[in-house]
């Protein structure tokens, strides 16, 4: 018995085994399929864009080397040979590497679907392997949710397709991107993606790292269902047919760790500042990960950072999380804060740096005032400029002197028209076209008024396109999404439009049968079928239909009428509706809301009141209301000091007592007749 | 005085057939107890020395008359009625009592039947100055056989959506699913404020509120509002999140009484507790850097039951799931004193019998409860059922699984399964009876037999 079990256990060790030993594969993918790093991106592809002084994808790849995988794939697809050139120069490539770089380039992905249904196809999978963009920055130890993707699997046979990690941050935390703004719903014990549990949990303070675990599954599922292009279509496919598939995704909630996607500018904005101040350790700037020579610099308080032979001038503040590359100098009485400066940069005197993002090789005169923006390499900031908020400046502009640019302006030295032109065919093999661009880019001249007397390149305005998913693509810096507007309770005000609209409907009908002369049936047929159509109860139509029929002679003549044309014009129409009016007017409950519709609009009317006694007599007399009903009216109705007074004005009493003598005359007369 | 108990005992119990054709809710006997008597007995158990009733004349006659409905309470009670036939709801029948009300209030459904920790409840209230809280508990599942159907109840009733936050305390989102077009619709501002939140189905509602004062004045002010569970408490909770302020300007007399509430709705001693809140750094919720209960002034929690008994009697099943778990909630003799009852008969422990009632031989009693003054004669088996007040059982009946009301005569022989017999009705002898009601109606058309 014993040893059977010695026997098991061990077998089971070794399959755990053969596990462990086939290595863990991961597929990168350095492409982001959209444009939103435009016109920046047109020069160098986004993930070999500086964050902290060192390319993006980088970031990812030490990410996912320290997690243990062992074999990467990479995937490029716009300027696939300045990855491919930095990546063999980098460490990645050399012999020493523990995690084997593959890299696949082809022209035509065009989307996240495109690479996995490749990667299928060349059968490069044989296990769960991680799935991240070339653009992740991240220290997330993903091997417990990788073990749990494991577990999940070899318990439920294959169920679980993905596990996506996430990373928990609360609604408003800068490194939420907007766009990517998650709500999840999720079985809260199973960790499981769904809606179809008793109990579930909404879940809207989770940031979507961009790294998902996947199984060799996936890449076939992408295979089988051609139209998925990106990860979401996928997750959405795979809830959908959830039930008849079985296939399921999971999530794994991390509280520490950091893990973001550089979506749009300002993500590129938040995770450099927060790489700077440590929160990606041990993926620091000192750190020097790239194993790259020169790159090394100093931590000291503050976070302040500093490359090799860099000087500073007399009276230069770095006040916090300042990143200084190597070779670079700067003048005296520079004010600089939460800024990355990169590697032989010059800064003139009196400079102020607030958020500035600047790459290498950029030249900043004296007076200039940076805030919040990301200048790129090779680019000239002249005398006196002022960049406000959120500006970009692309590759070799040349800005000012003496401008100030306002907020969001975007500087390139590609012509936008080019751009527009380029769009038909969307997938630029790049080396031509920079080749060709270059001589209509000298046709067009530079605006001086726009990027100053000696400045160089064009303005990009942000929505120049007139789709929205270009006019989406345009905005480097993300959207600004609005708050929705918390109104007070939607649902009460989209029903008081209903009984609105209905109210305009049934004066348009009433109308209608005025002017052509319609049977008051067929009347009481179209506000019935309107009744229907808005959903509105029986005592609305009733007090609906008294209040258009009262409103009418203001309605045709306007509101100034006197008294006298009020009831003039309105007594004849109710002989003409009074059909209409006893069809809907029946229990001794619709007289009093009859009543309280009547009461109510002269109460509006105040002007008026005094009508309202010919009104009621009216309606008496055209046997619409009863007697009793209006008695009963009168000695219960009053709710409130206006509707008293109303009363007490009118006199109404007197009247009715009045016409109650009439009306017993009237009936002793009859039944004498009758009894002749 | 903290808190005012209200109970709420004018209820038609429609839900419940013909249980109370002739016996109103509130006085129907649970283990040998009036309903009643049960909600009384909770709020006497944490210390409450008066309570206001809300009840109709007829119950109101009944128990100061019916000695069998002795209702056994130290309690203060202060009977209100109102009248039966004007169709009142919870939120009328508080509107009614509002001259008496002084402080917050407890209301209590009479037709709970729970042993939860009223602590809880009450204790969420205080400690956030909440303007409601409620107890809620996961739903049973009932196990016994009903009368009168045949197979397992279809789920008809529509499930209720309701949204928790993290801790599982604060009430976010409340919908039924009726009301519901497509899907479950929140807004994003809640989820703002609040992250996470659980989605929970399958709780029933104990109808067990704590109102603050202020709600009961709103409701004054607002006549349209007519019943507490179905309007009151969905308001309020969708209330939490609207901002009064931000609301565009009706000219509406009504709406501007609203308004007005709004603001008022939870305004006792806020100035002090604003400051207090000001000086303090405690805050409900991490994430975010805004105030504690982000600035919002109206605030319902809602305590969840994990365990624990928790029954609302508002249909058969509950009824009689309530009567088979009576006896654990109090510690009486199963066998009243004054109960005559022969030697040689089984009665089961898990059965109560009721004061001066006669058993005679051989007759067995398993799993059920017997009323006041009834009498059983020889040979007769009892199992599962509820035999209330002054029933007479002949020699060598039968009775499974049956609800037999007051003054009922089962005659000899007689085998009943699965019945529900209305109060006064005679079963002829050696009838045999199969999952059925057994009301006026049978016995006026003198067909006994209604299934084989």
């Amino acid at each position: 018995m014993s040893s059977r079990g010695g026997k098991q256990k061990k077998g089971n060790v070794t399959s755990e085994q053969e596990e462990e030993e086939q290595p863990l594969q991961a597929v990168l993918v350095a492409d982001s399929f959209n444009r939103r790093f435009f016109p920046i991106s047109k020069d160098q592809p986004r993930a070999l864009l500086p964050l902290g002084n060192v390319a993006m994808i980088d970031y990812t790849l030490e990410f996912l080397t320290s997690t243990g995988v062992q074999e990467t794939f990479v995937f490029c697809c716009w300027m696939s040979n300045k990855i491919k050139d930095h990546l063999l120069k980098s460490k990645w490539c050399r012999p020493t590497s523990p995690n084997v770089v593959h890299i696949i380039t082809s022209d035509l992905y065009r989307s996240l679907g495109d690479v996995l249904r490749d990667v299928d196809a060349k059968n490069l999978v044989r296990n769960d392997f991680i799935l991240v963009y070339g653009d992740v920055v991240s220290n997330i130890d993903v091997s417990q949710a990788l073990q749990e993707h494991r577990h999940r699997r070899k318990v439920d046979k294959n169920i679980s397709v993905m596990t996506m990690v996430f990373k928990e941050s609360s609604p408003g935390h800068k490194t939420r991107c907007e766009e990517d703004d998650v709500i999840v719903a999720m079985d809260s014990k199973s960790k499981r993606f769904s809606m179809v549990t008793d109990e579930f949990e909404i879940r809207h303070d989770l940031l979507d790292c961009h790294i998902s675990i996947c199984s060799p599954q996936v890449a076939e599922l992408f295979t089988d269902n051609f139209d998925y292009q990106t990860r979401n279509d996928f997750v959405r496919g795979i809830l959908v047919n959830e039930e008849i598939l079985g296939n399921q995704i999971h999530l794994y909630v991390t509280q520490d760790g950091y893990g973001a996607r550089v979506s749009n500018l300002q993500m590129y904005d938040s995770v450099s500042l927060d790489m700077v101040r440590r929160w990606v350790y041990p993926l620091t700037p000192e750190a020097n990960f790239t194993d790259q020579q020169g790159q090394g610099c100093t931590h000291s308080r503050h976070n302040v950072y500093r490359g090799a032979e860099v000087s500073l001038g007399h009276g230069s503040q770095m006040e916090e999380n300042v990143l200084i590359g190597r070779d670079t100098s700067i003048g005296a009485n520079c004010h600089i804060s939460n800024s990355v400066i990169g590697n032989n940069c010059t800064i003139g005197d009196n400079v102020v740096l607030d958020r500035a993002h600047m790459w290498n090789n950029v030249h900043v005169s004296s007076n200039v005032e940076i805030h919040q923006s990301v200048v790129c390499d090779g680019a000239v900031v002249k005398e006196a400029v002022r960049l406000n908020k959120q500006c970009v400046l692309a590759y070799n502009v040349v800005i000012g002197p003496n401008l100030s640019l306002p907020e969001g302006t975007v500087v390139s030295m590609h012509h936008p028209e080019e751009e527009e032109e380029d769009d038909d065919d969307e997938f630029l093999s790049d080396d031509q076209e920079v080749g060709h661009s270059k001589d209509k880019t000298r046709q067009k001249a530079f605006n001086p008024a726009e990027v100053g007397p000696e400045g160089k390149g064009y303005i990009w305005k942000a929505s120049m396109n007139d789709t929205e998913d270009e006019e989406l693509a345009q905005c480097l810096w993300g959207l600004v999404l609005n708050p929705d507007p918390e109104s007070d309770s939607e649902s009460e005000a989209s029903e008081e439009s209903q009984d609105r609209t209905f109210q305009l409907e049934v004066l348009g009908t009433l109308q209608r049968g005025l002017e052509e002369n319609i049977v008051c049936d067929n009347l009481v047929l179209e506000i019935n079928s309107l009744k229907y159509a808005y959903n509105i109860t029986l005592k609305e139509v009733m007090q609906i239909l008294t209040r258009v029929v009262l409103e009418y002679p203001f309605q045709q003549q306007g509101t100034q009428l006197t008294t006298l044309q009020y009831t003039g014009s309105l007594l004849p129409l109710l002989k003409t509706w009074s059909p209409v009016f006893k069809n809907y007017i029946k229990r001794a409950q619709d007289h009093l809301d009859c009543l309280s519709a009547v009461e109510e609009l002269f109460l509006e009317q105040d002007t008026h009141q005094t009508a309202m006694v010919k009104v009621l007599m009216k309606m008496y007399q055209l046997e619409i209301l009863e007697e009793e009903a209006i008695l009963k009216w009168f000695s219960t109705g009053a709710t409130n000091d206006k509707s008293r007074q109303l009363r007490k004005n009118q006199g109404v009493m007197r009247r009715m007592s009045l016409w109650r003598k009439e009306s017993e005359e009237d009936e002793s007369s009859e039944e004498g007749e009758c009894g002749r | 005085m903290e808190l005012q108990a209200v109970l709420m005992a004018a209820g038609g119990g429609s839900r419940m057939m013909d249980l109370t054709y002739n016996t109103p809710k509130p006085l129907l006997p649970v283990g040998n107890k009036p309903l009643i008597w049960y909600p009384l007995n909770l709020l006497e158990r944490v210390g409450f020395e008066e309570v206001i009733v809300i009840t109709t004349k007829e119950v109101q006659k009944m128990i100061s008359t019916d000695p069998k409905v002795k209702l056994d309470v130290k309690m203060k009670l202060d009977l209100v009625c109102i009248q039966e036939d004007a169709d009142m709801g919870t939120a009328d029948a508080l509107r009614h009592i509002q001259q008496k009300v002084k402080t917050d209030v407890l209301v209590v459904s009479c037709d709970l039947i729970t042993d939860a920790a009223l602590h809880e409840v009450v204790d969420l209230f205080r400690a956030h100055n909440a303007t409601l809280s409620m107890l809620m508990s996961k739903a049973h599942e009932f196990t016994e056989t009903v009368p009168g159907q045949k197979g397992k109840k279809k789920t008809g009733e529509q499930r209720d959506f309701v949204g928790v936050d993290g801790t599982g305390k604060r009430l976010l989102f409340m919908a039924n699913e009726a009301d519901l077009d497509e899907g479950v619709v929140i807004r994003k501002s809640i989820m703002r404020k609040h992250p996470r939140m659980h989605i929970k189905t399958g709780l029933v509602d104990a109808h067990l509120y704590c109102l603050k004062k202020s709600v009961v004045d709103f409701l004054a002010d607002n006549k349209s509002i007519s019943s507490i569970r179905g309007e009151l408490v969905p308001y309020l909770v969708r209330k939490q999140f609207s901002k009064s302020t931000n609301s565009p300007k009706v000219i509406d007399e009504t709406h501007q009484n609203l308004k007005k509430n709004d603001s008022n709705i939870s305004s006792r001693d806020e100035e002090l507790l604003h400051l207090t809140q000001e000086r303090s750094c405690w805050n409900d919720h991490r994430g975010d850097m805004s105030d504690a209960y982000h600035g919002g002034r109206l605030r319902c929690y809602v305590h969840i039951m994990d365990e624990g008994i928790c029954y609302r009697v508002n249909t058969l099943a509950a009824y009689i799931e309530a009567n088979r778990l009576a006896p654990k909630l109090f510690d009486e003799p199963a066998v009243h004193p004054s109960a005559v009852v022969s030697e040689r008969c089984l009665i089961g422990a898990d059965s109560i019998i009721g004061a001066s009632c006669q058993i005679s031989d051989k007759t067995s009693i398993k799993r059920s409860t017997i009323g006041v003054s009834t009498t059983v004669r020889e040979k007769v088996k009892v199992t599962n059922s509820i035999i209330m007040h002054g029933v007479t059982i002949e020699e060598g009946c039968n009775i499974q699984g049956s609800v037999i009301c007051s003054n009922a005569v089962i005659g000899r022989g007689a085998d009943i399964k699965y019945c529900l017999v209305g109060s006064a009705q005679r079963i002829e002898p050696d009838a045999e009876v199969n999952i059925t009601y057994h009301y006026k109606s049978i016995t006026y058309n003198n067909c006994h037999k209604v299934s084989k």
